[in-house]
C-alpha cells in the first residue's frame, strides 16, 4: 500500500517479532499515524503483515496506562512517581535486609530493546546484587542457542542474512509456521521457490507454510528428533556425506555415526509417523539439493529435549557438508522482537554483556572493569526464568520481583501455577504500557514508553543490529523503563553507576561492555547503523564491516571446528497415556502476538481473531459429536481450559492444538506443562497430555 | 559403599540397548557392569548386516566399540563365551578358563539360526561345508562373502523376513538367487495369501527366482556346495546355501544352570528368571507364553529391566509387545501388525487390491479398533496405522480414511486466504466474478496480496481454478 505519506515521516521497525520490519511512521501525532513497510529496508523489503500496519493503533488505546498505579486497600489506584518509585526502592531494600540480597528477583523480555536489556542486567548485578535475573528469552530460543554454543561455539539465531534463503535449493522447516508467524519472510521463501528449490515442511500440523511444501510430515509430537536422526541414517547409509567437510571442518562424527544406526527409518515410523520413503527421499534431497538449509522454529526447541533436537538438525546440516555455504546451513527463527539482542547482553542469569558468562572469571573481570566495581562484587549465576518464578514467595525463594516488558502470568507454562507464585509474592512491580494479565496482580504498575515513543536498537533474527528511532513524544506521565532503572539506582544508592542522559549513552556503555566479547558490538554506533541499514555483529572495531554471514572459514571453538553430538531421543515429561490420551500443543495466530497484552488491543486483530479456538480433527469431532464452534473442555493434569471448537482436517486425529495469546480461562498455558531440558532451561510448551473432559453446544448469539 | 558386580552374557542388541539404559539410569553408581560377549567385537547393529554383506566393514554398524566400554568403565570381554553360570555360587566360567564373580546376573544370550534337517550339511568334522551358511552374525556374512561370486548360483533357505534380505543382499552382489520357502506364501507369519502372491511378484521383480511349497533335502558337493536337492526331486546349482529359516532362543546356558526355560527362558514382568538375582532380556526371553523376534520389543524390555536393576521398588513392568514388522529390502515394502487373519466371528476385514499398482493392504478390526493390518507394495499407511493399533484408537467410520494420503486436500479451516486484508476465498470468488482477472486485479480490489505477500501463490492458484485467462505475473 503505497498511499502518499504526510511529511515528516520516521523510520523505524515493528513493534512485534524478531523479524522486526523497517516501517515508515507518518501523521503529526499518534491519533494520525500512518504505519507502511519501509522499502528501502532488506529485510522485509516495503512488506508487512496485518500486526504491522495495524500498530498505530497500540499507539492510541483507551486502555493506555498514564500514571503509576500503586495498590491501596486492595486495589490499583493512580500513584505519583515519587511515591511509587520510592515504594519499590524501600520494599526491595527492606527485603533484601530481612532475607537477603538474593531475596529479590528480575524478569525481563525478549521485547526490551539492547539498552534496556543491558541496564537490566546491570542494575541486577550493581544495584540490587542478586543473582536472580533472567527473562522470557528462556522461552523463545534458548535450546536453539544452547545447541548453537554447542555446535558452533557461538549463539546467533541466523547466522547468514535473511536473504540466503531465497538461495538454497533445499530448504527444510522443522517445527515453525513462518508464513504466520513472520509473514513478510514469505518473500524470501518464494524467490527461492522461484529459484527451483524445494521446501521441506515438518509439523503436526499442515499449516500455511506446510501446505506451500513439497514434502510435508506431519509428525508425532516430540518426535522431530528421532526424525533428524533417521534422515542422518539414510545419509549415511546412501552415502551422501561431506566426508571431506566432515574430516577438516568438525570434530566428533564418529559417535553421531554409530548412534544413529539405530534410526532406520523403517523403525522410527512407529515413534515418528513418517513413513520411510519419505525420509529418504527428503534425505536424498538435502544432500544433493545444494546448498541445503535447515531451519527450525519452537516446535522442536520447546521440549524438554530441545537443546539435543536443535543439535540432530544442525549434525545433519554439518554431516552434509552445509554450514557455513552461502545459501546453507543451520539456523533458529527467533521468535521476540529483542530475542536476539536480549540474550546477548547480560539479563539472563548465566550472561554478561557482550554474550559473556558470568562463571567465568576473565569475563567478570572484564565487565566490573567497564561498570567500575569489584569482580568479586558481582553475583554469581541466578534461576533461569521458569525455576525464577517458580521460586517466589517459596522457602528461601524470591520474595520482591520486579518484570519489565514480559506478561509471564499468560506466557508462562502451567500457568495456574505461576499465578499462584505471584500471588505469594511480597512485593510485585510490573514496567509495562498496559495492565496485562500480570500487571493485575502487581502492588505497583508503572506505565512505561512503548516503540515509537522511543529510541534504542534491537538484534533482529539475523543479528543484525537495528535502530528503533522515536517517532511521537510518549503522553505525559510515562516514562521509559530506562528513566526507571536510573530512578531506582538512585534511591539504591548507586546513581553514580546509572548516568546517561539518553539511550545512545546507555548504548555507548554497553558497547564497550561487549567489546572482547563473543557477541562484540563494540564498533557499532547509532550512525553506522543509520547509514548500513543496520549492522551485523560480531563488529569489534568502528573500521569492521560486520559480519553478515558467520562459518565460512572457521567455528567458534578454539580449534576452530565444528562439534558434532551424538543425541538420543527420550520422552517428554508427559506423554499420552490411559488417562490422557491426547497431545496438546501451542502455537500462534497470524494476527496476533505472544501474550496478547500487545495485540488484543488493536481492533483490526480483535475483529479478525476474537478468541482462541482449538483445532481438533473432524475424527475426533466425530467421536466427540463435536460441531464447528462447539465448546469443549479440554483438560490436563494442570487445569480445565474451554474452547470453541475448530474442526481442521490439518491438524493430526491424535492432537490438539490452541494459541496462546489470551490470559485467563482461556489460557492455553493453564494446560501445559514445565518440564524443563537441562541444557536450556526451556520448558515444554510443545507437549502435553490431555483428554476431552467435556462438550457444549455453542451459546446461540 | 563397593558397588555390585553385574554381568550381561551377551553382548548384542539387547545388551547394547540394555547398558544404555543402565547408563542413562546412572547404575554405574551402584553397579560395576562387565559385559561377556562372544564374538570379538563390541556391540554392533544386526539388522543392518546387509551393509557388511554387500562389502562394508563391521565397524560401519558398530554401535559400541571397544574403547565405548572402556570409557565408561565398563569391563568389556569380547570374544569370550560364557560356558557355564552357577546361580549359587554366584559365579560364571568362560571358555577361556575364567571364573568371574556376580551379584546379579543378565542373560543376554539372543537367538541362534534354527537350521533345517537336511542332509549334506556338513563336513566330516561337523563344520559346515564351504558354501553353506546361515545369516545371524558378522562371521556368518564373512562366509557368505568368502564364496560369492557375481553371476553364479545361490539358494536362500526360508522365505521369511532374514531370509528375503539375505537373498536380496545377495541379488546386489550379482548372484543368481533362488529362494526356498517351504510354505506357500512369502513371510507367512506377517503376510497373508494375497498379500504373499503380492510380494512374491515384487521379489521377483527384482530377478530372484522364488519357490514356495518347497522342502530342502540335501545340500550336495562334497567338502563346498554345489547344490541344493529339493524334496521333489529338483536339483538346484548352488556355490552358496544359507540357511536362513527362522530362529530360536538359546537357553542352553540357563538351561545347565537349572534356570526354568521353555521356548525361551522363563522370566516374570520384571523380567527376572525363576532363579532370584538372575534376569534375562531379548530374544532369548519367554515372556507370557511368548518369545519375540524384532528389536522393538527387546528395547521395551531393556527400559523396563534397566528400571528393575536401579530401583527394585520401581512400579515398572513388562506387560508384552506389540508386534511390527517392516521389511527392509529396498524397493518392496511390506508392513504387518497384531493379527493377520480375522480370528472371531464378527472381525471385520477391509481389503484393497491393486494388482496395476503391486499394491495390497488390508486391517483387520475388532470392535471398532485395529487388530492387525498387512501392507504391500506402499507402506505409507504404516505410521498411522501402528500408532492407532499401539493407542487402541477406535477408527473413522470410513476406514478406507486410513489408507488416505497425507496430503488429502483440505484448505484453511477459516477460508482466510489474506491474512493481512483479511480477505477469505468467498470475497475472491466474488472479485473475479467481477471481472478480476490478474493479481493486480485482485490486489487493486481487495487487497488481498499487498500485505506480506505470502498469499499469492494460493491467490495465483485460485485465479486459474476460476478465471478464464491465464494469469499475469505481478
Amino acid at each position: 500500500m503505497t498511499a502518499a505519506l504526510p511529511l515528516p515521516t520516521t523510520r523505524t521497525h515493528c513493534p512485534y517479532c524478531a523479524f522486526q520490519c523497517g516501517t515508515v511512521l507518518g501523521g503529526d501525532s499518534p491519533l494520525s499515524v500512518t504505519v507502511a513497510g519501509d522499502e528501502a529496508f532488506p529485510v522485509n523489503a516495503g512488506k508487512l503483515c496485518i500486526k504491522g500496519w495495524s500498530a498505530g493503533e497500540l499507539l492510541n488505546t483507551p486502555d493506555r496506562l498514564l500514571t503509576p498505579l500503586v495498590r491501596t486497600g486492595g486495589a490499583l489506584k493512580p500513584a505519583s512517581w515519587e511515591s511509587a518509585l520510592d515504594l519499590i526502592a524501600d520494599k526491595f531494600r527492606q527485603i533484601q535486609r530481612d532475607h537477603g540480597l538474593d531475596a529479590v528477583g528480575l524478569f525481563g523480555s525478549g521485547a526490551l530493546t539492547n539498552e534496556k536489556a543491558y541496564l537490566l542486567g546491570k542494575f541486577a548485578r550493581v544495584a540490587l546484587r542478586t543473582p536472580h535475573v533472567d527473562y522470557n528469552g528462556r522461552y523463545c530460543m534458548s535450546s536453539a542457542a544452547g545447541a548453537g554454543n554447542k555446535a558452533f561455539g557461538i549463539d546467533r539465531g541466523l547466522p547468514f542474512p535473511v536473504s540466503d534463503i531465497a538461495l538454497s535449493r533445499t530448504l527444510l522447516v522443522a517445527g515453525s509456521n513462518p508464513f504466520d508467524t513472520l509473514p513478510p519472510i514469505a518473500q524470501w521463501f518464494e524467490r527461492q521457490r522461484a529459484n527451483g528449490g524445494r521446501l521441506i515442511v515438518i509439523d503436526p500440523r499442515r499449516t500455511p507454510t506446510a501446505r506451500a511444501a513439497d514434502l510435508h510430515f506431519a509428525n508425532t509430537p516430540g518426535s522431530d528428533l528421532t526424525l533428524a536422526n533417521s534422515l542422518m541414517f539414510v545419509a549415511v547409509e546412501e552415502r551422501l556425506l561431506d566426508a571431506e567437510f566432515i574430516r577438516t571442518r568438525t570434530a566428533g562424527f564418529d559417535a553421531v555415526r554409530r548412534t544413529v544406526l539405530t534410526y532406520h527409518p523403517a523403525e522410527t515410523e512407529r515413534l515418528t509417523g513418517v513413513p520411510e520413503a519419505a525420509v529418504r527421499q527428503a534425505a536424498r534431497w538435502l544432500a544433493t539439493g545444494t546448498p541445503a538449509m535447515t531451519l527450525t522454529g519452537r516446535g522442536p526447541e520447546q521440549q524438554s529435549k530441545g537443546v539435543d533436537t536443535v543439535l540432530a538438525f544442525i549434525n545433519l546440516m554439518l554431516a552434509l557438508g552445509q554450514v557455513g555455504k552461502v545459501g546453507g546451513g543451520y539456523g533458529c527463527l527467533t521468535g521476540q522482537g529483542n530475542g536476539q539482542g536480549g540474550r546477548e547482553h547480560g539479563q539472563k542469569a548465566d550472561q554478561l554483556p557482550g554474550y559473556r558468562l558470568i562463571e567465568n572469571d576473565a569475563h567478570r573481570e572484564q565487565v566490573a572493569r567497564v561498570w567500575g566495581v569489584d569482580p568479586a562484587s558481582l553475583p554469581r549465576k541466578g534461576h533461569s526464568a521458569f525455576e525464577l518464578l517458580d521460586s517466589l514467595g517459596q522457602p528461601d525463594g524470591i520474595r520482591g520481583l520486579l518484570v519489565m516488558g514480559s506478561n509471564v502470568a499468560v506466557a508462562s507454562p502451567d500457568a495456574g501455577r505461576i499465578i499462584d507464585r505471584l500471588k505469594s509474592l511480597d512485593f510485585l512491580a510490573v514496567c509495562d504500557p498496559f495492565v496485562n494479565e500480570t500487571a493485575e496482580l502487581a502492588d505497583v504498575v508503572l506505565p512505561v514508553t512503548q516503540w515509537a515513543e522511543e529510541d534504542g536498537t534491537l538484534t533482529n533474527l539475523e543479528g543484525r543490529v537495528i535502530r528503533r528511532r522515536r517517532a511521537f513524544a510518549p503522553p505525559p506521565g510515562v516514562l521509559s523503563d530506562l528513566d526507571i532503572l536510573k530512578e531506582l539506582a538512585g534511591r539504591l544508592g548507586c546513581g553514580d553507576k546509572f548516568t546517561f542522559d539518553s539511550e545512545e549513552a546507555v548504548f555507548d556503555e554497553f558497547r564497550q561492555a561487549t567489546a572482547g566479547g563473543t557477541a562484540d558490538y563494540s564498533g557499532i554506533t547509532y550512525a553506522r547503523i543509520d547509514a548500513e541499514q543496520g549492522v551485523f555483529w560480531p563488529c569489534p572495531s568502528e573500521d569492521h564491516p560486520g559480519t553478515p554471514r558467520l562459518f565460512a572459514e572457521r567455528f567458534h571453538h578454539p580449534d576452530g571446528k565444528a562439534k558434532f553430538h551424538p543425541v538420543e531421543h527420550r520422552p517428554g515429561g508427559e506423554e499420552p497415556d490411559h488417562e490422557y490420551p491426547l497431545y496438546f500443543t501451542t502455537g500462534r495466530y497470524q494476527e496476533h502476538y505472544n501474550s496478547g497484552a500487545q495485540t488484543r488491543r488493536v481492533s483490526k486483530l480483535t475483529g479478525a481473531k476474537p478468541a482462541p479456538r482449538v483445532q481438533l480433527h473432524p475424527e475426533l469431532a466425530a467421536r466427540w459429536g463435536i460441531e464447528s464452534n462447539s465448546l469443549v473442555t479440554v483438560q490436563s493434569r494442570r487445569a480445565s481450559v474451554e474452547f470453541a471448537a475448530d474442526i481442521w482436517s490439518g491438524i493430526r486425529p491424535d492432537t490438539l492444538f490452541a494459541p496462546f495469546h489470551w490470559g485467563g480461562r482461556a489460557a492455553a498455558n493453564l494446560l501445559t506443562q514445565a518440564s524443563l531440558d537441562p541444557t536450556s532451561r526451556m520448558p515444554e510448551f510443545k507437549l502435553a497430555a490431555v483428554r476431552i473432559a467435556a462438550v457444549r453446544m455453542a451459546e446461540l448469539v | 559403599m563397593s558397588r555390585e558386580q553385574l554381568a550381561i552374557v551377551g553382548n548384542g542388541m539387547a545388551a547394547g540397548r540394555l547398558v544404555d539404559d543402565l547408563l542413562r539410569r546412572d547404575a554405574l553408581k551402584r553397579y560395576a557392569v562387565s559385559v561377556f560377549g562372544e564374538e570379538p567385537h563390541g556391540c554392533y547393529n544386526r539388522i543392518l548386516l546387509n551393509r557388511v554383506l554387500l562389502g562394508g566393514a563391521v565397524d560401519d554398524i558398530t554401535l559400541k566399540t571397544a574403547g565405548w566400554y572402556a570409557d565408561r568403565g565398563i569391563a568389556l570381554h569380547a570374544g569370550t563365551p560364557v560356558v557355564r553360570v552357577s546361580p549359587a555360587a554366584h559365579r560364571l566360567w568362560t571358555a577361556d578358563g575364567r571364573e568371574f564373580y556376580f551379584d546379579k546376573l543378565v542373560f543376554a544370550t539372543g537367538s541362534e539360526p534354527r537350521v533345517p534337517r537336511v542332509d549334506g550339511l556338513r563336513k566330516s568334522d561337523g563344520t559346515f561345508k564351504d558354501g553353506v551358511a546361515v545369516y545371524r552374525t558378522a562371521a556368518d556374512v564373512g562366509r557368505m562373502r568368502a564364496v560369492a561370486r557375481p553371476d553364479r548360483p545361490a539358494v536362500v533357505v526360508g522365505g521369511g523376513l532374514l531370509g528375503l534380505e539375505a537373498a536380496k543382499g545377495l541379488a546386489d552382489l550379482g548372484m543368481h538367487v533362488t529362494l526356498l520357502h517351504l510354505f506357500d506364501t512369502l513371510m507367512n507369519r506377517q503376510v497373508d495369501r494375497t498379500g504373499g502372491a503380492m510380494l512374491r511378484r515384487a521379489i521377483e521383480a527384482l530377478g530372484i527366482s522364488v519357490r514356495t511349497s518347497a522342502t530342502t533335502k540335501a545340500v550336495l558337493g562334497k567338502t563346498r556346495a554345489e547344490g541344493v536337492a529339493l524334496g521333489g526331486g529338483d536339483v538346484l546349482p548352488a556355490d552358496l546355501v544359507v540357511f536362513a529359516s527362522g530362529v530360536r532362543p538359546r537357553t542352553e546356558l540357563a538351561k545347565d544352570a537349572d534356570v526354568p526355560t521353555n521356548a525361551g527362558i522363563q522370566v516374570n514382568d520384571r523380567l527376572e528368571t525363576l532363579v532370584h538375582g538372575l534376569f534375562a532380556v531379548g530374544e532369548c526371553v519367554e515372556h507370557d507364553g511368548r518369545t519375540y523376534g524384532t528389536v522393538q520389543p527387546v528395547y521395551e524390555q531393556c527400559g523396563v529391566l534397566a528400571d528393575v536393576l536401579c530401583d527394585p521398588a520401581t512400579p515398572s513392568r513388562y506387560r508384552g509387545s506389540k508386534v511390527h514388522t517392516r521389511l527392509k529390502v529396498a524397493g518392496v515394502e511390506v508392513a504387518s501388525l497384531g493379527d493377520i487373519d480375522p480370528r472371531q466371528a464378527d472381525d471385520e476385514v477391509i481389503q484393497v487390491i491393486e494388482e496395476r499398482r503391486g499394491v495390497y493392504r488390508k486391517l483387520v478390526i475388532r470392535d471398532g479398533r485395529l487388530a492387525g493390518a498387512v501392507l504391500v507394495g506402499d507402506a505409507s499407511a504404516a505410521p498411522g496405522l501402528i500408532q492407532r493399533y499401539d493407542r487402541g484408537d477406535p477408527l473413522p467410520a470410513n476406514r478406507l480414511d486410513l489408507f488416505a494420503s497425507v496430503d488429502r486436500g483440505s484448505d484453511l479451516a477459516d477460508g482466510m486466504v489474506c491474512h493481512c486484508h483479511q480477505v477469505n476465498e468467498q470475497q475472491l470468488a466474488a472479485a473475479v466474478r467481477g471481472g478480476c482477472r490478474t493479481l493486480q486485479d485482485i490486489a487493486a480490489t481487495t487487497g488481498a496480496g499487498t500485505g506480506c505477500g505470502s498469499c499469492r501463490g494460493k491467490l495465483a492458484s485460485l485465479l486459474l481454478k476460476a478465471a478464464p485467462s491465464p494469469v499475469a505475473a505481478m
